[in-house]
């Protein structure tokens, strides 16, 4: 039982993961991918279009993260090259993508008479360390894109604190003129960085449709792209942070899905879905210090 | 009109038309010729007198949303919990009028969305005020929470007499807000939009409060030098914010539905970020640019009933309309700029 539970919150941390540490590098140049949440959506959605129509869960992953790449060049096009205003711009483009997926789900598969899946990402039990009692089931009976976390993590630690290109993407959000006077461009950092996150947040948000549901529904994110968002601050712009925070939320949603199905408890529903949500808000108002990049949120104009 | 103006009236209807033209284009992947669809679109929004009514009924909680946003974010703050704050609104007036089968119940029902939705939001202010919190994450958050809250009660307490759906009973007549024109459903609710919407532009602009929330918006630590609280105004902009977005409830289960169900009107908040940046956040430019999209709306509505084309071209069209209308501030920067450097130029000979 408990196994399970923890066995469910790893892979439920999965996407999270993915988005909060594309929002660690991005805000780190002092960007905010607000339209995190439109790129998860985009991503489930086209994860899902490709894979059923080509039967192949590696095409599905594959458009997903072509998806969310496009989305997030329309978002780095204004908010870097028309220097606009971050949340107003993801806010819209939230607002585009909603309906540009419930429209595209329309052309694509009309008004299907019964529900349409795909066989999801299944668990690939990894020899000898599925073994290990207890955190063998728990860590290592899980799917490819769960795998893929456990490297990303210490992987994005090791870029961002020990590689030049870490070095050039933390003094982007902190100090962008010293990168600028250093002959580097700032805004080439920047919307590289948000490339590279929309890749992997349409990846993130494919988990949601291919990797564990096997279907689309137009709510199926659900502001969990917000909550990846909320993850990063809460985990102080850093991976080793965000990959804890991810953990709890992992959990919470585990736990929520486990309480919703069992009989015996009598608190209600809607508490246990709304526990993630209220957790967040917790976490923003108990955490004391932020190491904030100084220039979040902020476009780069250059002085003549 | 100076050129300032003028641009924004330019910039802002190229931007709409851009967006309906890419929308447009959309449409051509459903096998449907665009221009036939937008006659539709059109003829269906002014079919006659009850459709003209919707596109005031459906602009009424756009109105009240758009000013939520708006307010807070000329003091440099972003509420992006509307939506949440609309359905503590609407629990408050659906609670009341079902309590008092009576006509006092609809003032009573104001007071109450205003203020119980003011303070759900007001703590939003007050968690950024007390502990720093990041006010657009608690405020996006809170939504959700809101939303499982309606949820939970309208099961458990709400719920209607046959206890069959999770919705409550229908309203008594008599807690509906009458109507203002015979043969729509064009309700009081839309005056009182307009007369709040010019009560927020009053506030803003010709009262020292005012004052104060555009300082601290424009420059926090220079309004603290001049004596001015932002904190107190943090938490101010956003119970008034939050109250603002509770009255769209009132407008909505009081003027439209008679009662509240799950998933009662769920993009409301987002659509009204949307206006409010269409309409440069000024509450006069609100009242326009709600009409606008509660036109885009019925339009749309009526066509997708007869034309086939999915419903969901309405979000896809405001989506595009607002991305264009964020490029058009780069545009008008632009103008704004080359228009200086000119006259330094004239002013250099």
């Amino acid at each position: 039982m408990l196994v399970n539970l923890l066995s469910r919150a790893i892979m439920m941390s999965t996407p999270l993961l993915f988005g909060a540490l594309s929002e660690v590098f991005s805000e780190r140049t002092g960007m905010m991918v607000t339209a995190i949440e439109g790129i998860f959506l985009m991503g489930a959605w086209a994860g899902f279009t490709a894979a059923y129509i080509s039967g192949s869960l590696g095409m599905g992953l594959l458009f997903a993260a072509i998806a969310g790449l496009l989305v997030a060049m329309l978002y780095a096009f204004i908010t870097v090259t028309l220097k606009q205003h971050q949340i107003v711009t993801g806010t819209a483009i939230n607002i585009l993508i909603a309906g540009l997926c419930a429209f595209l789900h329309r052309v694509v598969f009309g008004v299907p008479l019964s529900p349409l899946t795909v066989e999801p990402l299944h668990r690939i039990a990894i020899p000898l360390l599925s073994k290990i009692p207890v955190l063998g089931p728990i860590f290592f009976n899980q799917n490819i894109l769960t795998y893929a976390m456990y490297l990303l993590v210490p992987f994005g630690f090791f870029v961002l604190y020990k590689t030049s290109l870490g070095l050039v993407i933390r003094s982007t959000g902190e100090n962008p003129e010293a990168v600028d006077v250093s002959g580097i461009n700032v805004s080439k950092v920047r919307f590289i960085t948000v490339m590279v996150s929309g890749l992997m947040c349409g990846v993130a948000g494919a988990f949601y449709s291919i990797g564990y549901l096997g279907m689309f529904t137009t709510n199926i994110i659900g502001g969990r792209g917000w909550i990846a968002f909320a993850i990063c601050f809460l985990g102080n712009w850093n991976p080793i942070g965000a990959f804890i925070g991810t953990i709890i939320f992992g959990l919470a949603e585990a736990f929520a899905i486990l309480m919703q199905s069992s009989s015996s408890i009598s608190l209600p529903n809607e508490l246990f879905i709304a526990l993630p949500y209220i957790l967040t808000i917790v976490l923003t108002i108990s955490r004391k210090s932020f190491n904030v990049p100084a220039k979040l949120g902020t476009a780069y104009i250059k002085e003549n | 009109m100076d050129k300032k103006t003028r641009d924004i009236l330019i910039t802002s209807f190229l931007a709409v038309i851009l967006g309906l033209i890419l929308s447009g284009i959309m449409i051509l992947f459903l096998g449907k010729n665009p221009i036939s669809v937008f006659a539709l679109l059109f003829s269906s929004m002014f079919r006659d007198g009850y459709t003209i009514g919707e596109i005031f009924v459906k602009a009424t909680p756009l109105i009240f949303t758009s000013l939520a946003f708006a307010f807070t974010f000329k003091a440099n703050l972003f509420n992006i919990g509307a939506q949440g704050q609309f359905y503590i609104g609407s629990l408050a007036a659906v609670s009341i009028s079902l309590l008092i089968p009576h006509p006092i119940a609809i003032v009573l029902a104001i007071i109450f969305s205003f203020v119980l939705s003011g303070i759900w939001g007001g703590l939003i202010g007050y968690f950024k005020a007390r502990f720093k919190a990041n006010e657009f994450l608690i405020s996006m958050m809170s939504t959700y929470v809101a939303l499982n809250f309606m949820n939970y009660l309208l099961r458990t307490v709400l719920i209607e007499a046959k206890g069959e759906y999770p919705q409550t009973d229908s309203l008594a007549r008599s807690t509906w807000l009458f109507k203002i024109v015979p043969g729509t459903r064009l309700h009081f609710g839309f005056i009182l939009a307009v007369v709040v919407a010019i009560l927020v532009w009053l506030l803003l602009y010709r009262t020292t409060l005012g004052f104060r929330i555009r300082a601290v918006g424009q420059n926090q630590e220079a309004a603290r030098m001049s004596g001015v609280n932002p904190e107190l105004i943090f938490v101010f902009t956003f119970f008034i914010s939050g109250g603002l977005a509770g009255l769209a409830g009132v407008t909505e289960v009081n003027g439209v539905q008679h009662m509240l169900l799950q998933g009662f009107n769920p993009s409301i908040g987002a659509i009204g970020i949307g206006i409010a940046i269409l309409a440069n956040a000024n509450p006069i430019g609100i009242i326009f640019a709600s009409i606008l999209f509660g036109a885009l709306h019925v339009g749309g509505t009526i066509m997708g009933q007869i034309s086939g084309v999915p419903s969901s071209i309405i979000d896809l069209m405001e989506g595009f309309v607002m991305v264009f209308v964020i490029i058009s501030y780069f545009v008008r920067n632009k103008l704004e700029v080359n228009r200086e450097k000119k006259l330094l130029l004239e002013g250099d000979n």
